[in-house]
């Protein structure tokens, strides 16, 4: 049961109602499954010096089950006018934010995520997503997603989150 | 009367779309949504009881009304009434806080007005004062401009701005929650939590209603009131740290706590429900921390359950963003879902679980009407639980039988994540 999923799904009815795609609706019922949408691949582990092939970036970054999304909490930017790891033009990015660890599903590796938020604007509204894997009270900063991060910003007026690659973490 | 007033609205679009093919097309797109708004509205009561003109007389003209007269509410507010803080998370510049019967039949009486909150401001009841406090951001343009932080003083009467004390421009702005903003020694001290991330507190002196001082809490959050005029705050490290003021407002004394849980393994919810000034930390797995804030230092008390072993088989775990919720008769409310998992913490649940917390017994078992999210529970002896669920309503129960009462359905919140019990 995800309370915010009936949140952003009643926000979003009338844009789906008039709309022939359901793709948003479809992605908020998706949360529900999570990570288990993808296949869990056999991870082909790099050993030293072997080739390694082009990385892998599995998912729809418009959609909350998206692995990057494991800890987000808020509107996606990819559905606010900038992408998964961009922020929408006339925003600032918030330099300072909270973490997540998220499995990339397509290669097995987990990577450390920089939820930076977008500034500036008001709230975007749309794709509402929270997902709170590891997620931790404000006592720990660094991974609470209860914290407007628009800190450091000219405004801390919260519009959208980013889901950032920083590097791999510990492999497991 | 609902079939007369869509009559009505047929025939006005009706009349405007006459003659145009295409334009006809869109009306009846219109039409349609007017038809589901109006399906969706309460059904309309006739008044009680309608003053019927005496039969044979040409009835009086009614009299001149004054215009311009505002209504006060009657201070205390009675036990049974709530304060309904909603974040309007999808323009967090323009938050309210309604103040609500919920034991009354219709929107009429069960709106007692409103005040307004900006920029996911946090609140707080005065219990000494006729006072309620909110602190809150405002930017010059909107959404840009200069930043102003403040806390506003409202009237409990008025429901009107009273008095406004200027902050530094470092407030915490999380969402909504009880321990961002708090009152000690008998309301003389009001305490922000800042944050940026760097934390600390700012005291204010309501007597004189100026800043007097801020205090660093580095490593730590929230604001605990602790012992006779000071307040705990939680640690990144698993641990405490508390400060004592004086009647200046001034550092009296501060020591940290050793700490006594893993923030990564074993974390506490933030949100203690205090009884008695014990405040009992549910942990995310089901545990019960309680610490004795009486003193000038928290004692650490022992851990105890909410679950019997079956059920923490079948996963249940407390979860929800206001999740607990005390009464006065001592009892602990929580809200409880099975299956939980990691990330689960915030879901809320099905049902309320209400323990005496001396003795860490479950007394009570509330089968929720719609799947809660947060919770508050009035005064009184006959306390009325508030509870918000899933679609952002608040379900009405009698928190002594936990008998479903009634959805505030009339009632137009977007995002009413924290409810307050009428102090």
């Amino acid at each position: 049961m995800k309370w915010l999923d009936k949140v952003a799904e009643a926000s979003s009815r009338k844009v789906a109602q008039r709309s022939s795609r359901r793709g948003l609706l479809k992605g908020l019922g998706g949360l529900l499954v999570g990570s288990a949408a993808f296949p869990l691949l056999p991870v082909a582990r790099a050993a030293e010096g072997e080739k390694l092939g082009a990385p892998v970036d599995p998912g729809d970054p418009m959609q909350c089950e998206y692995w990057r999304y494991c800890a987000i909490d808020g509107f996606l930017c990819s559905c606010c006018g900038g992408t998964q790891n961009t922020c929408p033009p006339g925003t600032e990015m918030s330099p300072i934010t909270w973490i997540g660890t998220c499995r990339n599903p397509a290669d097995g590796r987990n990577y450390i995520i920089s939820y930076n938020d977008c500034c500036g604007k008001t709230s975007c509204g749309n794709c509402l997503c929270t997902r709170n894997e590891s997620d931790r009270p404000i006592y720990r900063p660094d991974k609470a997603n209860d914290i407007n991060w628009c800190l450091g910003t000219k405004s801390a007026t919260y519009n959208c989150s980013t889901a950032i690659v920083v590097g791999v973490a510990l492999d497991k | 009367m609902k079939r007369q007033l869509f009559l009505a609205l047929m025939a006005l679009v009706g009349l405007t779309a006459c003659g145009d093919n295409a334009e006809q097309s869109k009306v009846d797109s219109s039409v349609s949504e007017v038809a589901a708004t109006t399906e969706s509205l309460k059904e309309f009561k006739e008044p009680a009881s309608v003053p019927v003109a005496t039969p044979g007389l040409t009835p009086a003209p009614l009299k001149a009304e004054p215009i311009g007269i505002i209504k006060k509410l009657a201070v205390p507010y009675p036990e049974n009434w709530i304060v309904a803080h909603d974040a309007a998370f999808f323009h967090f510049l323009e938050g309210k806080l309604f103040v609500i019967d919920p034991t009354a039949e219709t929107v009429a009486e069960q709106v007692k007005g409103q005040i307004s909150i900006s920029f996911i401001g946090q609140f707080v009841q005065g219990t000494a004062r006729p006072e309620m406090y909110v602190a809150e951001t405002f930017y010059t343009r909107g959404t840009r401009g200069t930043r102003t932080d403040v806390v506003t003083i409202w009237s409990k009467e008025d429901l009107a701005p009273i008095a406004e004390i200027i902050l530094p421009t470092k407030r915490s702005n999380t969402m909504p929650q009880r321990y961002a903003l708090q009152l000690i020694n008998n309301d003389k001290f009001l305490l922000v939590f800042n944050l940026t991330p760097a934390t600390s507190v700012t005291v204010i002196d309501l007597d004189s209603r100026e800043v007097v001082n801020e205090v660093p809490i580095p490593g730590c959050s929230l604001i605990y009131p602790t012992g006779p005029s000071g307040f705990s705050s939680i640690c990144s490290n698993g641990g405490f740290y508390t400060v004592q003021l004086d009647q200046k407002g001034q550092v009296a004394s501060k020591e940290r706590i050793a700490p006594f849980f893993d923030t990564d393994k074993t974390p506490l919810f933030e949100k203690p429900a205090i009884i008695n000034g014990i405040a009992y930390f549910p942990t995310f797995s089901g545990n019960v921390q309680p610490i004795d804030l009486n003193g000038t230092v928290p004692a650490i008390g022992e851990l105890w359950s909410l679950t019997s072993d079956d059920e923490k088989k079948q996963g249940w775990r407390p979860g929800g963003w206001q999740l607990n919720e005390t009464d006065d008769q001592g009892r602990m409310y929580i809200l409880m879902h099975p299956e939980g998992y990691n990330g689960s913490h915030k879901d809320g649940g099905p049902e309320v679980w209400v323990f005496d917390v001396a003795k860490g017994q479950r007394v009570q078992r509330i089968k929720l009407e719609n799947w809660g999210v947060s919770l508050a529970v009035t005064h009184g002896a006959n306390p009325t639980m508030v509870v918000t669920n899933a679609n952002m309503l608040l379900d009405v129960y009698d928190a002594n039988s936990g008998s479903f009462q009634q959805t505030l359905s009339d009632i137009v919140m977007e995002t009413p994540f924290v409810v307050y019990g009428a102090e």
